[in-house]
């Protein structure tokens, strides 16, 4: 391989200098061209010269606001704050800036009352929603269905309203997949889960069990859900 | 919930006879079998749901121990067949016999005609033998040679097998395994139902006590226990319910196979036999979610990829029971 790069160098060596000796001298040849000196258009430039787009006079800086100087001293003082603390990260300020402002607004809001809790809401991987506890008007219902007489309906509004007294206490955690059974041994307090055993149990004779219930009967269970009711 | 306390509505249910059944069966297995409730309650409910029963445990967690005390429990007729690998369909069934003196044919009964059925560890037979059972279990009538024999009733088969990773055990056939009402998971015992088992036995109470079980019910009892327990009352609701629970578990991801018509209807009427034994004529939600993972884990089939992952047909069952709002 040594040995094909030697013998091409050489070769292409011997080449280029008999190229070489075969130039032939350069001759030098003069220019005759007629020489015409340009001048600036005076005129256009005053035009350009009085336009305010190319003026670039800079405008004098105006004396610093309260507001400016207030945001001065508190960048300084925060800095200085955070390099006493061993925190020097040019971000770190920006980051609890950012936190105190949102805890701001979550006062804000919170005084304003439109952080007050509100009905759970039912995640999505459940098949569907009958209907939500938190979204009924249960007082108006239960009247309208006394009204028609459907005792029945009454039972399970009045049972409804109990689980959503329960879940804005905080005593059970609604779920539409949760049975009766499973918010019995959700509540803690004997007294509150013999009651809300006893009121489930009449539910689910009335409702379940498809017991035929007139206005007496009702009038009995009615007084236990009232009975529930003031021990929450 | 404790329930029954207290008078809560006039009873349209006479259930005295049915509740008193159900304490003295309970009463009379729990002398002997230390702990498995469930077990206990399961195999009432298969008996009061007209439903046969397919327990399921490693060897020595007394399977066939409780399918023994409930046949005696029953004074009705009782036979016993061991599953073997070299077991024939007509050992089960029955043969034509040449009769040599009225020079006919006649037809020997095989084991399975009876009341209670023990059949012991059923997963031994291959798929051959298992398919003898077919027409029995679910028309209670059997055809050989063109004649169809009528089972009397009460019918109830009850099965034993070791899971199916043991040695020299056969996968069921989907079609058989949809014919069992429930499958029984036998699971080891706890610490103190370990100790009061030895103790048993080191007593030797138990044998004794086995040869003495009184019968405390009779074919005729259950016969008209079934029939009380059939007509208990179903919300439209609820029925709904136990569709969408069997509809998802066709349509979901986990799972290859899914329920049968059979396993809706099945896990209605477990869910009435659970009811009854907790002295209620109609079902609740509560009922059917506890019937629904023991009479579908054997009806539902994992996707291979499930299978490595891990799961088990209960976890999915669990999932789809709570995707799916409860009726009320």
């Amino acid at each position: 391989m040594k040995r094909l790069f030697v013998v091409l160098f050489c070769l292409f060596s011997v080449v280029i200098a008999f190229a070489q000796k075969s130039k032939k001298p350069a001759v030098l040849k003069k220019d005759s061209t007629a020489i015409t000196v340009q001048h600036f258009n005076d005129a256009a430039i005053k035009k350009y010269a009085a336009d305010p787009e190319f003026q670039y006079v800079e405008g004098q800086k105006a004396e610093p606001s309260w507001w400016d100087r207030f945001w001065y001293w508190f960048w300084q003082w925060l800095g200085d704050l955070l390099s006493s603390a061993g925190l020097s990260h040019p971000s770190i300020k920006y980051i609890l800036v950012g936190l105190a402002a949102i805890g701001g607004l979550f006062l804000i809001l919170k005084s304003a009352g439109l952080l007050k809790r509100t009905a759970k809401k039912v995640s999505l991987p459940y098949q569907e929603s009958l209907e939500n506890i938190h979204e009924i008007d249960f007082d108006s219902e239960i009247e309208n269905a006394i009204a028609l007489r459907n005792f029945r309906l009454a039972v399970r509004l009045q049972y409804l309203k109990c689980l959503k007294q329960l879940s804005d206490a905080g005593l059970i955690n609604w779920q539409i997949d949760k049975t009766n059974t499973a918010y019995y041994y959700e509540l803690t307090n004997p007294v509150q889960r013999e009651a809300f055993g006893s009121i489930t149990r009449r539910f689910e004779y009335v409702w379940y069990g498809d017991f035929p219930i007139d206005e007496h009967a009702f009038g009995n269970i009615n007084v236990l859900f009232q009975q529930f009711k003031t021990k929450l | 919930m404790e329930e029954g306390q207290e008078e809560l509505f006039e009873q349209r249910t006479d259930l005295s006879r049915l509740n008193n059944a159900v304490e003295q069966i309970k009463a009379t297995l729990g002398k002997i079998i230390v702990g498995q409730q469930e077990t206990i309650d399961l195999v009432i409910a298969g008996i009061l749901a007209d439903g046969h029963i397919l327990i399921e445990g490693v060897p020595g967690v007394a399977k066939t121990l409780t399918a023994k005390l409930v046949a005696k429990a029953i004074d009705a007729a009782y036979s016993r067949i061991q599953f073997t690998p070299d077991l024939m369909p007509s050992d089960i069934l029955g043969t034509p016999v040449f009769n040599p003196k009225t020079t006919e044919f006649e037809f020997k009964h095989g084991p399975i005609f009876g009341n209670i059925i023990l059949i012991d560890e059923i997963n031994r037979a291959p798929a051959k033998t298992q398919s003898a059972l077919f027409e029995v279990m679910e028309e209670r009538q059997l055809t050989i040679d063109g004649t169809t024999y009528k089972m009397d009733e009460p019918f109830l088969v009850l099965a034993t097998q070791n899971p199916v990773e043991q040695e020299g055990t056969y996968r069921l056939p989907e079609a058989q395994l949809d014919r069992f009402l429930f499958k029984i998971e036998v699971k080891y015992p706890t610490l103190e139902e370990e100790i009061a088992i030895i103790s048993q036995q080191h007593q030797q109470r138990t044998a004794e006590q086995i040869t003495h079980i009184e019968p405390v019910l009779s074919a005729q009892d259950i016969v008209a226990l079934r029939e009380q327990v059939r007509g208990f009352h179903v919300e439209p609701k609820i029925l709904e319910f136990v569709a969408k629970i069997i509809i998802e578990t066709r349509n979901n991801k986990s799972l290859f196979l899914g329920g049968s018509p059979r396993a809706s209807l099945a896990i209605i009427n477990a869910a009435k036999a659970l009811a009854a034994i907790k002295g209620r004529d109609f079902i609740t939600p509560d009922d059917v979610i506890w019937a629904a993972p023991h009479v579908l884990r054997h009806r539902i089939m994992l996707t291979p990829d499930k299978e490595m992952e891990g799961a088990t047909p209960d976890d999915v069952i669990n999932q789809i029971i709570h995707k799916i709002e409860i009726p009320r």
